[in-house]
């Protein structure tokens, strides 16, 4: 999971400069995957995969299927962008706003 | 051995396996000690030198199958289909099915049934970056069939298999081996504890489509037993007792796996400990 978070617990303020967007799609990550840890914790350029955030590939399912529910933004996988939209929090964010259709 | 596949014919080639199969059995101590936790469970018996050799000779046999499947000449197979309707009749009404293999028998075998009248998309997960070696081989066969997989590994992984199913393809999915990064979930098997993978069910409690269980045994010679049962129209899998849950979900899939090893035990294909603790 995360392996450098902030030293303390930083109630609904994060440490990091998200946009209001962002913010948003960390909770929604959190949420999602259940994941046991504070969204405000999640760093916009973590990687989410692998050593950073810890997710494979059927997290990514789960969460294109809520970000298509929420935002209208069906991720594709013949899509050349995708594995670079999954890359990070801010480079997820920066797709849905490119995409977005609520 | 391609080469002899493809210019000398099955039969010559099927006799050098024996020569073949008889030196592994001879000199890699390694592959003798791997299959014999199985057996020794399976047959419930002492086993000798005939059993594994059985075995060997069993695996080598589907492999070079897998050739003819794989440039398509499938017709030269004897195969006896049970239980094809409970897949037909799902994809005629345009749902994807998840179908749930293992690595007992031969799971190429599926390209030789005539799924539905039409052409239905087949892909097969697998986690090709341990055999970069056969993919490539596979892809000079066949690159259509190459195409067919998907591999494991990226983000994009699960998706491809979403958007294939909601085309109305299949997905074979081979349930019984456990990859070390994956979760694992311990499940009787053959009265012992086993770590089977944890994500299969998960996936498919995500996907919410039939999963259907599918086993292409081998019978000697060009004959093949292939068996598809329905496992559930629709798993579903409550977060909150997620562990629980799908360990309940994988331990019918054990079952039935075992029962099939029990009709074909020869057709088991896990060359290790498959009980082992730690891999």
């Amino acid at each position: 999971m995360v392996s450098e978070g902030p030293p303390h617990t930083w109630d609904d303020k994060s440490v990091f400069d998200l946009s209001a967007l962002e913010a948003d799609v960390a909770k929604l990550i959190v949420q999602t995957l259940n994941l046991n840890i504070d969204p405000v914790q999640i760093q916009p350029e973590q990687p989410l995969f692998n050593e950073g955030l810890g997710l494979d590939s059927i997290d990514a399912l789960e969460l294109s299927l809520v970000i298509s529910q929420c935002y209208g933004y069906k991720i594709r996988s013949d899509d050349p962008e995708t594995v670079a939209t999954f890359a990070s929090l801010r480079s997820l964010c920066q797709s849905i706003e490119k995409h977005r259709t609520k | 051995m391609m080469w002899m596949a493809g210019s000398v014919g099955r039969p010559a080639t099927r006799a050098l396996l024996h020569l073949i199969c008889a030196y592994y059995l001879i000199f890699s101590r390694q592959a003798r000690r791997a299959i014999r936790p199985y057996l020794i469970r399976a047959l419930g018996r002492p086993i000798g030198w005939r059993d594994l050799y059985r075995q060997y000779h069993c695996f080598a046999s589907t492999l070079l199958d897998r050739v003819y499947l794989l440039v398509g000449q499938g017709s030269r197979f004897d195969i006896e289909i049970r239980g094809l309707d409970v897949l037909k009749e799902r994809l005629a009404r345009g749902h994807g099915c998840l179908l749930l293999g293992s690595h007992l028998g031969s799971f190429e075998i599926v390209r030789a049934i005539g799924l539905t009248q039409g052409d239905v998309e087949i892909k097969v997960l697998m986690h090709e970056q341990h055999t970069p070696v056969i993919r490539d081989l596979f892809r000079d066969l066949n690159p259509e069939v190459a195409d067919a997989v998907i591999p494991t590994g990226s983000p994009n992984t699960m998706l491809r298999v979403k958007e294939c199913l909601d085309r109305g393809g299949v997905v074979g999915i081979l349930a019984d081996r456990l990859v070390k990064q994956d979760q694992a979930t311990p499940c009787k098997f053959f009265g012992e504890l086993a770590r089977f993978p944890a994500g299969t069910m998960w996936l498919a409690s995500i996907l919410k489509v039939p999963v259907i269980l599918f086993f292409g045994l081998y019978r000697g010679g060009s004959r093949y037993e292939v068996h598809f049962e329905l496992f559930a129209e629709e798993i579903t899998i409550d977060r909150r007792h997620r562990d629980r849950e799908i360990q309940l979900w994988t331990q019918r899939y054990a079952d039935r796996l075992e029962h099939y090893c029990r009709l074909a035990a020869d057709n088991w294909f896990n060359f290790y400990d498959f009980w082992e603790e730690q891999r």
